[in-house]
């Protein structure tokens, strides 16, 4: 079983908190899931990473022009704020 | 013959000829979900009254023969990430439960002004994350052939929804095989298109490079009506490309390729006798078939659950608890959005941002991600040496029938291992379509698998045609019309 991770600094990174019940299930699955893909590290590969393209019909994307286009007005951008005030997003401190 | 078991080319000349009216099937269709919905919660929400008027409208429109052509008039069931103006969009997850969307989808403009109807939003996997429906924050949604059984997934719920018809025709998302899947899993059409020729914009989004929005349907033709409606390049969606479509023989000149690696361990008999049984067909008709060996798909699954979960722990992100959805209070707002995620998303999510964190995380990168992109690459050139032997390349839709409800969740990759079939083309970009071909000793149906080369896709749809009136599957599941 791969244990070459820290579940407590994964869920950190992806700013989840975990309860340990949690943390002792979710890392026994990504253990057997890294098992699975390790299949991949034994694989010779040719390809180079400039020649990797994040669209898979390996199409270059385009730049558009810079126009004004009709978009969501400032009041349906915030209607489903959890909070809001003054016509902007409120949220708690970010330090104590 | 019901009137909600028709095709939507008929149905539109049953409007035309002033033998129907929409509101008539739209009544009927309702009359379906009431009768569905208890046992097999296909839809999250059902629009039935707002719709009402629109059906008159309809009517109004075929009255005086001012209709807005086939899709006029035809109730469709949406999935619940595809955003509509004004109605609830969950995802089937708790993180959005009270989202309510602002705006429209590109697709969904689209069937506005076609003046197609919806009947509703319909149940998913949380975030389009699995294969079987049971990861909605919502309930299960059961498959209408047995509801012991799951109806497939992520698009499970617009399956079941055709399937009972509670719906004429459903749009689901794919990217892994969340369309053709659950498709199979219900006897249904499930056409996954070409990688960037419908819109993604207003798809809630999971794994960008992989995401495709296409229709499942009862017939192939009803496919092609809705893909035709649905495609096109959109200036807001960078990845959508016009639909430039390439033509390929789909008579008797065409070459029909096997995939090997898919027609091997870990794939029922009975999904091989799918097949097998398509393959006898075409030859009986002059095509010639030939194996075809595409061995880095044995890899699919290792690829796909690096580069997945990695684009979507960077697409999940957003889920913060500042803009929109859920939010758990903290003293600060680090501890605010750590609540929130840990209340709002489900263990699946969890699961799949994890371990998508962990691949893309600094000193794992270039082992995970990196490989993983590297072994798409390679797979897309595998599969373009494939279509300059061949034309056409079949496989199973699944390796088994449907599952039972809670038969494979306690461990990730027996699930996962169910879209073994389908994830290829989503990897390579491809068009791929599901059409049933029979059903098995538990009555349960199942499908053959279909893709082409990218931007084939009219060619595939006319291919899949030939042989859906070759192998006449004309089943239904018994009892909700």
């Amino acid at each position: 079983m791969s244990k070459d991770f820290d579940i407590q600094n994964i869920a950190k990174l992806a700013s989840i908190n975990l309860s340990e019940d949690e943390q002792e299930k979710l890392a026994n699955d990504l253990s057997i899931i890294l098992d699975h893909v390790k299949a991949l590290s034994d694989l010779e590969l040719n390809t180079k990473q400039n020649e990797i393209y994040i669209h898979p019909l390996e199409k270059e994307l385009e730049l558009q022009e810079d126009e004004l286009v009709e978009s969501l007005t400032h009041e349906e951008a915030l209607s489903n704020a959890p909070e809001s005030k003054d016509g902007k997003f409120v949220v708690p401190p970010s330090m104590e | 013959m019901d009137i909600t078991n028709l095709p939507i080319r008929k149905l539109n000349a049953l409007f035309n000829n002033k033998d129907l009216k929409p509101s008539e099937l739209y009544s009927k269709i309702f009359e379906n979900a009431a009768g569905s919905e208890a046992s097999l919660h296909a839809h999250l929400t059902l629009f039935e009254e707002e719709n009402i008027k629109k059906a008159k409208k309809s009517d109004d429109r075929f009255e005086k023969g001012t209709s807005e052509g086939l899709l006029d008039g035809i109730p469709l069931a949406i999935k619940d990430n595809i955003n509509i103006k004004g109605y609830k969009t969950t995802c089937s997850s708790k993180m959005l439960s009270n989202y309510t969307s602002p705006y429209d989808a590109t697709v969904i403009k689209k069937l506005k002004e076609s003046e197609a109807l919806f009947t509703g939003k319909t149940n998913l996997d949380e975030f389009a994350m699995g294969s079987s429906t049971e990861n909605s924050a919502f309930g299960l949604t059961k498959n209408p052939w047995d509801i012991e059984f799951v109806p497939g997934g992520s698009s499970g719920g617009s399956a079941a929804s055709v399937g009972a018809r509670s719906s004429v025709a459903a749009l689901g998302s794919d990217t892994g095989g969340s369309i053709r899947q659950p498709a199979s899993f219900c006897g249904l059409v499930g056409f996954k298109p070409t990688y960037g020729t419908v819109s993604r914009y207003g798809l809630i989004a999971f794994a960008s490079s992989l995401d495709q929005i296409g229709p499942i349907t009862k017939t192939v033709d009803d496919s092609r009506i809705l893909f035709s409606a649905i495609s096109g390049k959109d200036s807001r969606d960078a990845t959508s490309i016009a639909n430039d479509q390439v033509d390929i023989p789909s008579d008797k000149t065409a070459k029909i390729g096997v995939i090997k690696e898919l027609m091997e361990e870990g794939i029922s008999d009975e999904a091989r006798n799918e097949v097998n049984k398509v393959i006898e067909t075409l030859k009986n008709s002059g095509y010639e078939i030939k194996e075809i060996s595409i061995p880095i798909i044995k890899l699919a699954i290792s690829i796909y659950y690096l580069i997945a979960p990695a684009e979507c722990s960077a697409n999940l992100a957003r889920f913060d608890g500042v803009r929109y959805g859920l939010r758990i209070e903290g003293k600060t707002s680090y501890e605010m959005m750590e609540n929130t995620r840990a209340e709002g998303f489900g263990k699946e999510v969890k699961r799949r941002i994890l371990l998508g964190t962990y691949a893309l995380s600094a000193g794992y990168y270039d082992e995970y991600y990196g490989k993983a992109l590297q072994a798409r690459k390679e797979m897309i050139d595998e599969f373009t040496k494939a279509f300059n032997e061949v034309d056409y390349l079949i496989s199973p839709t699944t390796p088994t029938q449907a599952f039972k409800a809670g038969e494979k969740t306690s461990n990730p990759l027996e699930m996962y291992m169910s879209d073994l079939c389908t994830i290829p083309a989503n990897l390579a970009g491809l068009p791929a379509i599901s059409i049933p071909t029979g059903v098995t000793a538990d009555n349960l149906p199942l499908g053959v698998q279909i893709m082409s080369r990218a931007l084939s896709d009219e060619s595939l749809l006319n291919f899949s045609e030939i042989i859906e009136k070759e192998i006449q599957f004309n089943q239904q599941p018994k009892g909700w019309v």
